[in-house]
Formats: C-alpha cells, structure tokens, sequence
C-alpha cells in the first residue's frame, strides 16, 4: 500500500493586484509553487524530498497536512483526502516543521505533554527517543525559552515521533543537530523503518539524503524532475576515475560506460558510467600502478539535474 | 470544544486573568465608595449650577446616584482598557499572533480542525471576558457594602448588567478573533480591533458631551451598554440583542474564513 500519493497535486497562488515576472512564474501575478506533482510514497520506506530553497519543498508537506488547500490535482495519506480527511491524516501523522517554534514558557516537559494531549496520542516512544537525543529529565525541566538551537530541534524531533505515527514528515530535521546527535537521529530512523513506518524526508542535506533514504524525489520550481531508488541514481552517475601506468596508456575510447578519457605522462584520467565490466576488461592488459574511482554522490545527480537552471542565471 | 486546548490556553493566561480581576474588582468597587462618600456633595454641587449638566454625565453613568456611579466605572477609560487586555489583546493575538510566532504551526499539525481550534479559542477568549466582567460585578457589590450603600444596590438586576457588559466585550472580543484568524501577522488584526473600540468609543461619548452627535451613537456598541438602565429596571432587549448579533456575525465569518485560509509557511 502507498502511505503517499498525489496526482497533478498543483498550487498557485494569485496575485492579481501585484504583477511579478519572474522566472518560472506563469501569467503576471501569479505563482507557481508546485505544478503537477506526481509522486508515490510506499508504506515503510525512507523517502527523501531534495530541492533549494523556494522549489515547492514546503508547499507539498503544508498540502499534504491541509495547511494549504490545492489549486489542482489530488493527494491522499493512507488513501485519506488530503482535503477532506485532513484531521484524521493528521491523527496518523508527526510532522517537523522546519525551523520549529515552540511555546517558550513552558518547560520541554510541559510541552510534550501538552502536544501529546492534543495528539490524543499517548507518548509510547518518548522515553526512548529523549534517552537517545541525550534529552535528560533535567534538561526537559528547564523552560524551552532557555534551549538551544539544538535542543529545541531535538525537542521538535521528539514532539513529531513521540505518538509512534505512521507516517513522519521531517522537514529539515537534522539542522542544528552536532554531528554525535545527527548519528543518532539516523539510528532512530533506521528504527522507525524497521519497525515499518514510513518516513517523508525534506532536506538539503544531500550526504544525509543519501545516506538514510531509499528513494528520492527532486524538485525545481515546483515541478519533479527525478524520482528514483537512490541506488539507481547513484548507478547512473558518471565516476571520476584516475590511474598511473606503466607503458602504454590502455584503449578506452569506445568502451561502454567510459567518456571524457585523457591521457598525459602515464596518468590517465576518464569518467565511467553504469556496469565497470567493460571498462576491467580494457585494462586488464595494462600494467596498472594505481588506480582510483571516485565514489559516486547524490550531490552531483542534483547539481546535474540542476545545471541548465544555473546556466540560466549566470 | 478540544480540551486540551482550552485548559493550555487558560493556564497561559492564569496570572493575567488574576492580575485583571484583581484591578477590576478594585476599580469596580471604586466608584459606589466615592457616591457612598461624596455623592451628596456632587449632588449639591450639581444643583447649584456651577457645572453645566452635559458635563455631570459620561456614558449613561454620573456620580450622583448608585447605578450612575457603577454605570460611569464600567464606562471610563480605565475599565475599558482592562476589559480590553482580553476582548482586544489576547483575541487578536490568539490566532494571528501564534501564527507570526511559527506556533500555530505546532498546534495544527496536530488531528484537531480549525474550526475546533476556533470555537476553542473563542471558548476561552469569552470566558475570559465574563471573568473580567464578573470583577466588575463583585467590585460594584463591595463597593456598595464599603460605601453603606448596599441596600441601594438591585442586586437581583446584576446578573443582567454582568450579560449586558458581557455581550458587548464579548462581540469585541469576536470581532478581534475574526481579525485574528483573517491575518498572518498580529499587527493588521490588532490594528483593526483597536481601531473599531477607539471609533465606537469615541462616538458615544462625543455623543454624551454634545448633544448634536446624539445621532452617532446608535451605530456605537458601547450605546448599547446601559448598566444603569439594567439597575434602574428598564432593560431594552436592544441592548443585550445587538451586541449579540454583532458577536454572531463576526463568529460566523471566523468560522467561514479561517478553515478556507491558505496557511503559508511562516517567513
């Protein structure tokens, strides 16, 4: 079953009195936060939601929560109306806003359970997860005014997770985490996994992205313009590959897979694509003193995806 | 009605409430002790004509009988800033204002709708509200008693002046919700509620002072707060109707606005 789904899903926003040109923007005075999204999230998988700031990240969690009511298209969670059955959504559902903000004047404990109180919900994981975000009794006694960056993110973590939902939608949620805490969330997702939840994962992170997700969905402007396993994005990348010889360069113009090759002074420098089959073979035969391929990076399959946009602005 | 809500919202709240119950009983016990006092004095003073008698009276209250003097403290400036730290201040800034903090975005992620956040928000805005009108009341009460008056006092006709204060900060009240649930930023709402309360205000007392603006007044709610009509035995139902009606309409707007409003991220 699909925890996800949305068809077309599509928001503008008008503004009629207030002509804007802008790239990617339609008619004057309107905007186009997100067109057309299509997308499947299944039951149980880690989903990562990449884009820069301004591409429709946020736009597509406040309409999937019923923040934002669609100009287009449709959406379900657990086969649930994103816009008629946004409460019981909801009910199943821990959501992390980026850059939480929280009631001040209460203490951490005060409000995780007056959060939990709302969610009807009770706080089955909270003991767990504040033990593994290092979240003490002490600490949650003190007043949320008096936290840290840190702590009010580990706080806005825990106030998302703590009723055990089914469905996370974290959005930022590892910012303003130390790299120790950071470890630490990525163990706490891989338990939600396991334990067959599903988590919808909106970052700029893209090591961590990489690093926590099975698939994942890029978007520009409001539109999707990838969405595959990450492994399969990592396959298709182009690897940087370097080695010395000894005597004479190997052959490698024409290999499957191999593009961009050099050669100069016995290094010889190439990219290679998919299956490294082919490309063993061509230099089997070569003395082959050093060789290093490059792992491949979620990091260059977006900048890919995002070049021709960079190539407009400059 | 979400509980949870309500009982957040009140804890939040608790030592405002006190601090303004507090003040209103004060001031509300104010008056009755000064007519209990000097009242005859006035009285005199009035009748000697050295005061013109536009100037004996402020908005249906005087000093001159019990039911003027408590009419003339629920009416002054004083009483009205501190009814408006609740119909005014906190209705403005329950929506709107949790919604620039970023807060709102922590309450309705949660499975609670918004028009359930609304009627509990407004729940607790008009609760607030009768309290505060409720000090009034018992202020009046004490006052009398601390003045030698009580036995002046129809006691058996505040449960009416207490519905009649009540409908008008509570319409207030509702008008400074809808502003606040139509509004990303506490300002605008703000901003419009004080603007309504200062204009009504200012119309009924303009009309008091000269007697050519007598016109302006119907279309001020507070022309419609008549504590000592109420003690005196002749309530008009106009006066408890219209600010009730006011109320209801700018509840009914609330409840239509607020759940068809896009809620953006905060920026």
């Amino acid at each position: 079953m699909e925890a996800i789904v949305t068809a077309g899903l599509t928001k503008r926003y008008g503004h009629a009195a207030r002509p804007i040109h802008l790239p990617g923007h339609g008619s004057a005075g309107e905007i186009r936060a997100l067109e057309e999204l299509s997308i499947e999230v299944h039951e149980g998988e880690i989903f990562g939601f990449l884009g820069p700031n301004g591409a429709g990240k946020s736009t597509t969690i406040r309409l999937l929560l019923g923040f934002l009511h669609p100009s287009g298209g449709s959406g379900s969670v657990f086969g649930l109306d994103i816009v008629r059955d946004s409460v019981e959504i909801r009910r199943r559902t821990g959501y992390l806003p980026g850059g939480i903000a929280l009631y001040d004047t209460l203490t951490g404990e005060r409000l995780l359970d007056y959060l939990a109180n709302l969610t009807g919900r009770p706080p089955s994981r909270r003991d767990e997860l504040c033990d593994r975000l290092e979240l003490s009794a002490a600490t949650l006694r003190r007043l949320v005014r008096d936290y840290s960056r840190g702590m009010r993110q580990k706080i806005g973590i825990v106030q998302a997770l703590q009723h055990d939902p089914e469905l996370a939608i974290l959005d930022e949620p590892t910012e303003g985490l130390d790299p120790l805490m950071q470890r630490a969330f990525y163990g706490i997702l891989d338990d939600l996994k396991s334990a067959g939840r599903t988590i919808f994962f909106s970052s700029h992170v893209l090591s961590e992205v990489e690093r926590v997700c099975d698939r994942v969905a890029i978007i520009r402007r409001g539109r999707l313009v990838a969405l595959e396993d990450v492994e399969a994005l990592l396959d298709r990348r182009k690897r940087n590959v370097e080695m010395r010889v000894m005597g004479p360069a190997p052959v490698l113009e024409g290999v499957p897979g191999v593009s961009n090759v050099a050669v100069a002074d016995g290094r010889v420098t190439c990219q290679l694509e998919g299956d490294v089959g082919p490309f063993l073979a061509a230099i089997r035969d070569s003395h082959v003193v050093d060789l290093t391929i490059e792992p491949a990076h979620l990091e260059e399959a977006f900048l890919e995806l995002y070049q021709d946009e960079a190539e407009v602005a400059g | 009605m979400n509980l949870a809500l309500f009982i957040h919202t009140w804890r939040s709240q608790r030592i405002k409430i006190l601090i303004v119950f507090v003040a209103l009983t004060v001031w509300g016990a104010l008056l009755p002790i000064v007519y209990g006092t000097f009242g005859q004095t006035f009285k005199d003073i009035i009748e000697s004509g050295l005061i013109p008698e536009q100037m004996t009276q402020f908005g249906g209250g005087d000093i001159f009988t019990l039911s003027g003097s408590i009419a003339l403290g629920a009416i002054h400036p004083i009483s009205l800033v501190l009814n408006s730290i609740f119909a005014v201040g906190f209705s403005t800034a329950a929506i709107a204002g949790e919604r620039q903090r970023g807060t709102l975005e922590v309450l309705l992620a949660r499975p609670i709708s918004r028009r359930m956040t609304y009627i509990t928000l407004l729940a607790a805005t008009l609760s607030f509200v009768g309290v505060a009108i409720l000090a009034t009341t018992l202020g009046a009460i004490v006052g009398s008693a601390i003045g030698g008056v009580l036995d002046e006092l129809a006691v058996d006709k505040l449960p009416l002046v207490w519905l009649n204060g009540f409908l008008l900060f509570g319409a207030i009240a509702a008008i400074g919700l809808a502003a606040s649930a139509s509004f990303d930023r506490l300002s605008p709402a703000l901003g419009i509620t004080v603007g309504v309360v200062v204009v009504m205000y200012f119309l009924e007392v303009l009309g008091t002072f000269w007697p050519d603006a007598r016109g302006l007044q119907p279309y001020s709610l507070f022309h419609y707060f008549q504590p000592k009509v109420i003690l005196e035995g002749a309530l008009s139902a106009t006066d408890l109707a219209l600010p009730a009606i006011v109320a209801l309409a700018a509840i009914a707007w609330a409840l239509f606005e607020f759940p068809r409003r896009d809620l953006a991220a905060p920026s």
